[in-house]
C-alpha cells in the first residue's frame, strides 16, 4: 500500500507462485540429493568400492551442481525479490521477526554451497574418506536449511501462540512446523530419487542398473510414504476456518480443492511407479522416470499451491493481509483515507484516461491500492466479470459489507472468534467518499464494456 | 520539504544491536564486492584477451575457471548484504525494487544465464574447444546485472527521484549519478582482475603455459589495470561533482574525521597508482605486483565504508532519515554467533582437506 504497485497481468500471486514452484522443485531435491548421494557413496566404499555406485554417484553430482548450486541459489533469492516487490510490507514485517533465523539459514547456505562445489571438483583427487566427508557435510547442511526455512514458511500460516507472546520461538515453532518438515522431507526423498534415476539409467550393465534402480525407488517409496504422513498431519493441524477453504463438502475455494485432490493423484502415482520400479527394476525405463518425476513435481507444486490459497487473505495470519494492509492500521486508515496512505496510487489518478470523472480516476486509485493485489481486470479473478450487472447502489452495499469486516478483523487479530461476510477478501478501508469512488469505478468498468 | 513517499516504517522494531548489523553487513559486502570484481572484471578481461591475440593466454580460461566458484560465493556474500538492508532500510529499499520491477526481477535471469554460460565456456574449454561467445556473453550479462544492482540502490538512496522513475523506469538509467557509479563498479572490477591475472601469473602460474605467454600475460593485466585506475581517479572526481549538492553539503560540514575517508581514498588511489606504474614488469617486480593488490584491497576498505557512511547523509538531504527502532535481542543473535562459528569451521576444514589430501600413487582416490 505505502509502496509502488505492482500488478502484473497474471496477477501478483501468481507471479509469486511460479517463481516459488520452480525454486522448491529444485531446492527439494538439492536436499534430498545430498542424502541419496552420501548413501551412494557410501555403500560404494563399504563394498570394496562397487564402480557401479561409485558412478552412479559421479553423474548425480554434475546434475546437484548445476541445478541446485546454479538454479537453486539464483532462484532461491528470486523468491526473496519478487515477494519483495510483490508484497513489501509483509516482507518487512517477516525479515524484522525473523532475521537472525534467516541469518543463521544463511550460515548452512555457505557450507552447503562450498561443500557442493568441492565435493563436485574433487573426483579422483582425494581419498574416498574424504570425498565422503564433503557429501556427507553438504547433505548435513543442505537438510538444516530445510529445517530452518519451514519454520518462516509454516509460520505465515499458523502463527501459534506468537500473538499472544510475541516469541519468536514461539513463532518458530508453530502448530504446522513438525508436520510441514515431515511433509517436506519425505518430497525431498521422493524428488532426489525420481531426479538421479534419470542419472543412473545411463549405466551399461544391466544388473548394475536394476541394482541402482531399485536402490532409488527404495527411497522414492519412502518419501511418498514419508509425504503422505506429514501431509495429513498437517491439514490436521490447520485451523478449522482454514480447513473451510479447501475441505469439506462445500469449499469456499472450489478450485483449491481440486488442486488438492489432483496432488494427492499425483502422489499416488508416484508411489505407484516406485512400487513398480522396486519390484521390477529390469524395466525401469527413461518414460516411466520422466513421468514419476513430474508428478513428483505436482505434488510439491500442489501443496504450495494448497498452503499459500488456504493463507488467504493473508501473508502472515491474522497480521498482514496480501495487499499489504495491516489489521491494525484498520482504523486509522478509515479515518485519514486510503490515499492519504498509498502515496504511489495517488500518484497515478493523474494518470487515468483524460475521458474518466474524477470520481473514477480516485476510485481507480483506491481499486489499485487495495483490490489489485488479488483482482486483475479481466483476467485471474477478473473484476469486471464479478462486478457484472451490479449498480452503484448493490456495489456500495457490498463494500460496506466488506467495511464491516473490519470488524471482524481486528477481534481474530486479538485471539477472538468473529463471524465474517467475506473471509477470503480484506476489508475495505477507506473514508465513505473514497468507497463512493471505488463504487463509481467499479460500475464505469461496466459501462466501458457496453459501449463495446 | 520531506519526500512523502517514503513508506512507513514496520511496527516490529530491528532485533539486534544496530552496531552488530552494521559491523556484519560491512563484512558480507566487502567479501562480496571481492567475487563480484573476480566475476565482472575477470569475465571481461577473458572476453578482452580473445581481442588482444591473447589465446596463448589462456586468461579467459582461468577466469572461467575461478569464476565458477566466485559466481556462487558472489552470491552467497551477496545474499547477506541483501538481508541486512532490508533489515534497516527495507522501506527505501523494497520501494527502489518496487519501482523497476521487471528489471529487477529479469536482473535473475541474467544472472542465471551468465552462470550457465560460464559452465558452457568451462565444459567447452576442458573438451579443447574455443568458447569466445560464452565468455563474452557471460561478461556482457554480468555488466547488465552490475547496471541494474547500481541503479536499484541509487534508488534507495534518493527517494526525491521516486515519483520521476515511477512513471518513467528507463529514468534510472540516465543520471548522470548512475552513470558515474556504475563506471566505478566496473572499473575497480577491471582492476582487481587485472592485478590479480598478474599475480597469479607471476606467483601461481597454471601448470604447462609458457613462460613467454606468462610474462605477456601479466604484463596485459597490469596495463589493464594501469589505464583502468587512470579513468577510475577520473571517473571519482566526476561521481563527486554528480552527487547532489546537499548531501556534500552536509557531508563538508559534519567535520574533519568524516571527511577523512575520502582524503584517505584519494591518497590510497594515488598509491595505487604508483605501484602499477612501478610494476608495468611484474616478473622483475612480483613484489610490486603484491603492493598493488595491497593497496587496492585496502582502497576498497575504505570504499566500502564510505558508501556505507554516506548512506544517512543522502536519506538526510532528502529528510527521510528517520532513527530505526531497534531492541537488542541477544538470544537470536547468540545462536546465530555460535551457527556461524560451526558452519565457518567446517567450511574451512572442508577446503583444507579437499587441498591438502592427495593420496600417493596406488592409493584409492575418491
Ligand atoms: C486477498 C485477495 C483479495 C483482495 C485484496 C480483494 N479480493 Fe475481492 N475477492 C477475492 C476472492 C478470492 C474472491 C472470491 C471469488 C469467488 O468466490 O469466485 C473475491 C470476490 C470479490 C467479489 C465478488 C463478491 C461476490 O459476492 O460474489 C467482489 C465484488 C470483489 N471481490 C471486490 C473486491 C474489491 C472491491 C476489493 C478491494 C477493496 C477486493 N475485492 C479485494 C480476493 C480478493
Amino acid at each position: 500500500m505505502d509502496y509502488p504497485l505492482f500488478t502484473p497481468a497474471i496477477g501478483g500471486g501468481i507471479l509469486i507462485a511460479v517463481i516459488s514452484i520452480l525454486h522448491v522443485v529444485v531446492s527439494h531435491f538439492a536436499v534430498g540429493g545430498g542424502i541419496v548421494l552420501f548413501a551412494l557413496e557410501s555403500l560404494s566404499i563399504k563394498n570394496g568400492r562397487d564402480p557401479v555406485f561409485r558412478n552412479a554417484a559421479r553423474r548425480g553430482s554434475r546434475i546437484l551442481i548445476l541445478v541446485s548450486t546454479v538454479f537453486g541459489a539464483i532462484s532461491g533469492v528470486g523468491i526473496w525479490f519478487t515477494i519483495g516487490v510483490v508484497q513489501p510490507a509483509g516482507t518487512a514485517d517477516l525479515i524484522r521477526l525473523f532475521v537472525w533465523v534467516w541469518a543463521i539459514e544463511w550460515a548452512f547456505f555457505l557450507l552447503e554451497i562450498v561443500t557442493a562445489l568441492l565435493y563436485y571438483s574433487t573426483w579422483e583427487k582425494v581419498s574416498p574418506r574424504t570425498h565422503l566427508l564433503l557429501i556427507g557435510l553438504y547433505a548435513f547442511s543442505a537438510y538444516m536449511s530445510l529445517v530452518i526455512i519451514q519454520g518462516i514458511l509454516s509460520f505465515m500460516s499458523t502463527p501459534g501462540a506468537w500473538p499472544r507472546t510475541g516469541d519468536v520461538a514461539d513463532a518458530f515453532f508453530n502448530p504446522t512446523y513438525l508436520p510441514g518438515l515431515v511433509l517436506r522431507s519425505g518430497v525431498c526423498l521422493l524428488l532426489a530419487g525420481a531426479y538421479l534415476m534419470l542419472a543412473v539409467l545411463a549405466e551399461k550393465d544391466p544388473a548394475g542398473r536394476a541394482r541402482l534402480v531399485r536402490f532409488l525407488a527404495a527411497f522414492e517409496s519412502m518419501g511418498a510414504a514419508l509425504a503422505a504422513a506429514g501431509y495429513f498431519w498437517w491439514e490436521n493441524a490447520l485451523e478449522p476456518a482454514m480447513r473451510l477453504v479447501f475441505l469439506g463438502p462445500k469449499p469456499l475455494l472450489p478450485g483449491l480443492s481440486a488442486t488438492r485432490n489432483q496432488m494427492m493423484m499425483a502422489g499416488l502415482l508416484c508411489l505407484a511407479l516406485a512400487l513398480l520400479a522396486l519390484l521390477a527394476p529390469r524395466f525401469q525405463a527413461w518414460p516411466a522416470a520422466v513421468v514419476s518425476l513430474l508428478a513428483g513435481f505436482a505434488v510439491l507444486g500442489g501443496y504450495e499451491r494448497v498452503r499459500e490459497g488456504s493463507r488467504k487473505p493473508y501473508v502472515v495470519r491474522p497480521h498482514v493481509f496480501s495487499n499489504g494492509l495491516h489489521a491494525r492500521e484498520i482504523d486509522s486508515i478509515n479515518q485519514r483515507g486510503i490515499l492519504e496512505k498509498s502515496r504511489f496510487a495517488r500518484l497515478e489518478t493523474g494518470r487515468a484516461s483524460p475521458s474518466a470523472t474524477e470520481a473514477a480516476a480516485t476510485g481507480r486509485a483506491v481499486f489499485r491500492s487495495q483490490c489489485a493485489a488479488c483482482h486483475t481486470i479481466d483476467g485471474y479473478l477478473g473484476i469486471r466479470k464479478l462486478t457484472k450487472g451490479a449498480d452503484t447502489e448493490t456495489l456500495n452495499m457490498i463494500l460496506t459489507l466488506m467495511k464491516g469486516d473490519g470488524e471482524g478483523r481486528k477481534k481474530l487479530l486479538k485471539g477472538e472468534e468473529a463471524p465474517l461476510d467475506y473471509p477470503l477478501m480484506p476489508p475495505f478501508v477507506g473514508t465513505d467518499s473514497e468507497q463512493d469512488a471505488l463504487a463509481q469505478y467499479l460500475v464505469s468498468l461496466q459501462e466501458v464494456r457496453d459501449a463495446r | 520539504m520531506p519526500v512523502e513517499t517514503v513508506p512507513a516504517e514496520s511496527v516490529f522494531p530491528v532485533p539486534g544491536a544496530p552496531a552488530v548489523v552494521h559491523a556484519l553487513w560491512l563484512l558480507t559486502f566487502f567479501l562480496h564486492l571481492v567475487f563480484v570484481n573476480s566475476v565482472v572484471g575477470g569475465s571481461l578481461l577473458g572476453g578482452l584477451s580473445t581481442l588482444v591475440s591473447g589465446r596463448g593466454w589462456k586468461v579467459a580460461e582461468l577466469f572461467v575457471e575461478l569464476n565458477s566458484w566466485a559466481i556462487s560465493l558472489a552470491i552467497t556474500f551477496g545474499v547477506a548484504p541483501l538481508l541486512f538492508v532490508q533489515l534497516l532500510y527495507g522501506r527505501f529499499f523494497y520501494t527502489a525494487s518496487a519501482l523497476l520491477p521487471w528489471i529487477w526481477l529479469g536482473m535473475l535471469l541474467m544472472m542465471a544465464a551468465a552462470y550457465y554460460l560460464n559452465y558452457i565456456a568451462k565444459f567447452r574449454f576442458a573438451a579443447g574447444k574455443g568458447a569466445a561467445l560464452a565468455v563474452w556473453g557471460s561478461a556482457l550479462l554480468f555488466l547488465g546485472v552490475t547496471a541494474i544492482q547500481v541503479a536499484v540502490n541509487l534508488l534507495h538512496l534518493r527517494p526525491e527521484l521516486w515519483t520521476s522513475v515511477a512513471t518513467d523506469p528507463m529514468a534510472a538509467f540516465r543520471y548522470g549519478e548512475f552513470r558515474a557509479r556504475f563506471l566505478h563498479f566496473v572499473l575497480a572490477a577491471l582492476i582487481f582482475a587485472g592485478i590479480l591475472l598478474a599475480w597469479i601469473s607471476v606467483r601461481r602460474p597454471e601448470k604447462g603455459l609458457d613462460p613467454l605467454a606468462l610474462k605477456a600475460r601479466a604484463a596485459f593485466g597490469m596495463r589493464v589495470a594501469l589505464v583502468a585506475t587512470l579513468f577510475q581517479i577520473a571517473d571519482g572526481l566526476w561521481l563527486l561533482g554528480a552527487m547532489p549538492r546537499q548531501v556534500l553539503r552536509l557531508w563538508m560540514r559534519q567535520g574533519v574525521l568524516e571527511v577523512l575517508p575520502l582524503l584517505l581514498s584519494i591518497i590510497l588511489s594515488f598509491g595505487l597508482l604508483a605501484f602499477l606504474v612501478a610494476a608495468q614488469d611484474p616478473m622483475a617486480n612480483p613484489k610490486r605486483v603484491r603492493n598493488a593488490l595491497e593497496f587496492f584491497g585496502a582502497t576498497m576498505i575504505v570504499m566500502v565504508g564510505m558508501r556505507h557512511q554516506l548512506r544517512n547523509l543522502y536519506h538526510e538531504a532528502a529528510k527521510a532519515a528517520d532513527p530505526v527502532q531497534s531492541r537488542a535481542e541477544w538470544g537470536g543473535f547468540l545462536l546465530f554467533a555460535l551457527t556461524f562459528a560451526l558452519c565457518l569451521g567446517l567450511t574451512i576444514c572442508a577446503v583444507v582437506r579437499s587441498v591438502k589430501d592427495r593420496p600417493p600413487e596406488g592409493e584409492p582416490v575418491a
